[in-house]
């Protein structure tokens, strides 16, 4: 019977928690590795950020870099003028300028260009705008993970609020790393992606507890907390799978399309942490989040009993996965 | 088995039955600038502002914006903290727009005056202007109101067209000709000459009831040091005229256009209101006490109460904006087919519940937006288009659920039908709790986020609520018609044959 064919009738039985070393020790390095990288090459922010003047245009008159920028003057000194589309366009960036200056400028692009201000597209941006956008987005997403937090403590327990927030926090920060590993360029956009990985890693990562819950409460055998976890896992496995891939397309058709329609923009902006992000995050929920949880109340009274019990009647050898012996459970040895 | 029929008929019905009327009506979706072309601007006030009086600046712009005439739908919103959004639709030369909306105007105070009968026109007849170097709206010659050395004013017929201009100074002052400024007449129109006292002279102003006079709202107005004293000269100097007669107002000017003109009352002798204290008498029905608080919020920050700085323009050209708007709609499509074809290529007849799903679940979103557009103004922005995009893979994952949750339910031993019945009860629990903590994630963005953040939570937040919506009523139902038909229980194509299984029987592992 094929791997495949297996995953397919959901027959799969991956010690996920046993195997929960290797999972942290490939996320720890990732994660050191984003800290690192940000740590030392920063972010690429845009001008949204930073504030400025971004000016572009069609160049149906084919001026080169030397006409542009002598045509600009003394206002074009500190700009960045750039030919995109094999110089069918012209970019410019500049420091935040102020109206009047903004207004020559166009006026004398649009000359050399040989191309009309209606076609023109400006955007200007304050230094402190950007910082705002940002320093928001960090405060809806502090809110965000408080209400988050009591939810799932409500709904679930908090053990499990503290596994999400975890997988979460995995998620934003290879994000972000790639981000900062591969020098793209972080826009508004990107943050709204970023905030919509949060609400991916969390919708996932609850599927799967809902799934662990549901077993736990059903459970008739009194088997350990990590027999359920696996077995939730595998069960929510092709979900998992399944679900990725179909968020994945979209992006993914995002991606493709917007790069292929408008080049770098919004959309593809927004694409790119998507893509990286909903990876990590179903790669969080199975890996890290159930695993953690699963470890975690192995140390509770009640699951070292249980798990103590199925060692013995296991004869005494330990079952795979068991390497993480846990406090609790050499109480549980000690009462008997 | 009816009621399921019928619950699918109508919301399919309702669906595509909306596209069309949407389409039909011409309320498809507003667009927002990024998407249609056009000038954006977020204008930001001082840190810490009150809300009242960004919400004052805000009416301010907005009467600025419609003065200036060529500006179709302007929109003006405060988009949370002290920022305001300007966004004007299709304009391509924006300077003008731009500085009419930023500009931080001036408050002032003028005596009132008639234009008298023996004054002579400077220029009479239709399309007269005023004289070089005037300002058209103040007719002043320079912008500065106490400094003006000269003062023209403007005599308009009914249409508001300029048909004659006098040159007046302090000393005409005659009997009236034109109505005086009461309430519910064209203030703005209201013949003043130039003012000896601006609002920066104004220290604070207070709305207070029954305070002055017995059961009526009042307007307690104090000077500064310096204003004291031309305040006492300015209302020393009307109180020679007798009560009743225009002269005897003293308007306050916002802008060029008149907010109010009490009139002096007829205790104040000639030395005028001393003491820096003055107090308008308004009267006391609900009206008058808002009217008591807009004077307030006028008379404290004069006309653009606080100095706003422009934080960010964005102006797209049409074309951009086109663009922009078929990358989003042939993504969002390819997005659709390429789900759709991929669960029907795993779920086989369950993914014929999918794209019917997806097909009402799209239409419906097109009719939200295009209602909500029409209704209050809601637009759709590239961001939402994201959004939306970005809502499609949530709502895929409700199917995902269930459908997984039937082959485990078929493969624990149930029928198709008891499969597909206990697998929605599971699978709901599941989708409801995750669609609500999305929702709450979009709910929060929305109302602490800024900019482009916004946009996108609203398309997010409708989507989540609709998924939860289409999921009760649509693939809850449809699921279980095709549970019972023959595509439940069959060949490879079936419910069934999702699980590997040929026939039913016994639990599996």
């Amino acid at each position: 019977m094929s791997a495949i064919g297996r995953l397919y009738r959901a027959e799969t039985s991956i010690d996920f928690v046993g195997q929960a070393r290797r999972w942290f020790i490939v996320s720890g390095v990732a994660i050191a590795l984003c800290l690192l990288s940000l740590g030392i090459r920063n972010l690429n922010l845009s001008l949204d950020f930073t504030g400025g003047t971004s000016i572009s245009m069609p160049n149906p008159a084919g001026a080169g870099i030397g006409e542009i920028r002598s045509a600009l003057g003394s206002m074009g000194a500190a700009a960045r003028v750039q030919l995109v589309d094999d110089g069918a366009s012209i970019r410019i960036q500049t420091e935040a300028v102020d109206l009047d200056t903004e207004r020559s400028m166009v006026v004398s692009l649009v000359e050399v260009a040989g191309t009309t201000i209606e076609v023109t597209d400006v955007e200007s941006v304050g230094p402190t705008f950007g910082r705002q956008i940002a320093g928001r987005a960090v405060q809806a997403l502090l809110v965000f993970l408080g209400v988050v937090v009591v939810f799932i403590s409500i709904r679930f327990e908090w053990k499990m609020a503290i596994g999400a927030i975890a997988a979460l926090l995995h998620d934003l920060i290879l994000t972000a790393g790639a981000y900062s590993l591969l020098g793209f360029e972080v826009t508004p956009a990107t943050v709204v992606a970023v905030l919509t990985i949060l609400g991916y890693s969390l919708y996932d990562t609850v599927v799967v507890y809902d799934k662990i819950k549901e077993n736990v409460e059903s459970d008739r055998d009194r088997r350990t907390y990590t027999d359920l976890v696996n077995r939730s896992m595998n069960q929510v496995l092709m979900r998992s799978i399944n679900t990725s891939l179909t968020s994945l397309l979209p992006v993914g058709s995002l991606l493709f399309i917007g790069s292929l329609l408008l080049g770098a923009g919004t959309l593809r902006d927004f694409a790119l942490a998507l893509f990286v992000g909903i990876a990590a995050g179903t790669y969080s929920s199975i890996f890290v989040a159930a695993p953690l949880l699963a470890l975690w109340k192995e140390r509770e009274t009640e699951w070292s009993r249980r798990r103590y019990r199925s060692e013995r009647k296991a004869g005494g050898s330990r079952p795979a996965g068991h390497r993480l012996s846990s406090r609790g459970q050499q109480t549980a040895r000690r009462r008997k | 088995m009816f009621r399921r029929w019928l619950a699918v008929v109508i919301l399919a019905g309702l669906a595509w039955g909306g596209l069309v009327a949407i389409f039909a009506l011409g309320w498809t979706p507003r667009l927002g600038l990024d998407l249609q072309g056009g000038t954006s601007v977020i204008l930001e006030g001082p840190e810490g502002t009150d809300e009242r009086v960004i919400e004052t600046a805000v009416e301010v712009m907005r009467r600025r914006i419609e003065d200036f005439g060529s500006v179709q739908e302007p929109e003006i919103s405060i988009t949370g903290g002290t920022s305001i959004l300007v966004q004007l639709p299709g304009v391509t030369d924006q300077e003008r727009a731009l500085n009419a909306v930023g500009r931080t105007g001036l408050l002032s105070f003028r005596p009132v005056l008639s234009v008298s009968p023996y004054l002579e026109p400077v220029e009479q007849g239709e399309g007269s202007v005023f004289p070089d170097g005037v300002d058209p709206e103040t007719g002043l010659t320079i912008a500065d109101d106490i400094n003006a050395d000269r003062s023209f004013l403007p005599e308009y017929d009914d249409l508001g067209n300029i048909v004659a201009v006098y040159e007046v100074g302090p000393a005409d002052i005659a009997a009236h000709r034109q109505g005086i400024c009461n309430h519910g007449l064209d203030c703005s129109r209201l013949p003043t000459v130039p003012s000896l006292l601006t609002g920066a002279e104004v220290a604070s102003a207070l709305a207070l009831f029954g305070q002055y006079a017995d059961s009526a709202w009042t307007v307690q107005l104090n000077m500064t040091g310096e204003g004291a004293g031309r305040f006492a000269a300015v209302t020393g100097l009307l109180a020679q005229y007798p009560m009743g007669t225009p002269n005897r107002r003293l308007a306050i000017v916002l802008d060029g256009a008149v907010v109010s003109a009490p009139e002096i009352s007829a205790g104040v002798g000639p030395d005028g209101i001393s003491g820096g204290t003055a107090v308008i008498t308004l009267g006391a029905s609900e009206d008058q006490q808002e009217e008591a608080e807009d004077l307030t919020t006028v008379l404290r920050y004069g006309s653009l109460p606080v100095a706003f700085e422009r934080s960010a323009v964005q102006k797209v050209s049409a074309t951009l904006g086109e663009d922009s708007l078929r990358a989003g709609l042939i993504a969002g499509v390819g997005a659709l087919v390429l789900v759709v074809f991929f669960l029907m290529f795993y779920y086989r007849s369950l993914g014929l519940v999918t794209l019917l799903g997806l097909t009402v679940f799209g239409s419906l979103l097109i009719v939200i937006f295009g209602v909500l557009g029409a209704w209050q103004g809601l637009t759709l922005t590239l961001s939402g288009v994201a959004g939306v995009i970005v809502s499609i893979g949530i709502t895929t994952d409700s199917y995902i659920v269930l459908f997984e949750r039937t082959k485990e339910e078929i493969r624990n031993g149930r029928t198709v039908v008891d499969a597909n019945r206990e697998a929605y009860r599971r699978a709901f629990r599941t989708i409801l709790t995750a669609d609500f903590v999305s929702f709450v994630g979009a709910v929060l963005l929305w109302a602490l986020a800024i900019g482009p953040v916004k946009g996108f939570a609203q398309a997010l937040g409708i989507a989540t609520v609709l998924d939860v919506i289409v999921f009760i009523v649509f693939t809850r139902n449809a699921s279980a018609i095709m549970a019972r038909s023959r595509l439940g229980d069959g060949g490879f194509f079936s419910i069934r044959g999702t699980t590997g299984q040929q026939l039913p029987q016994g639990a599996s592992r």
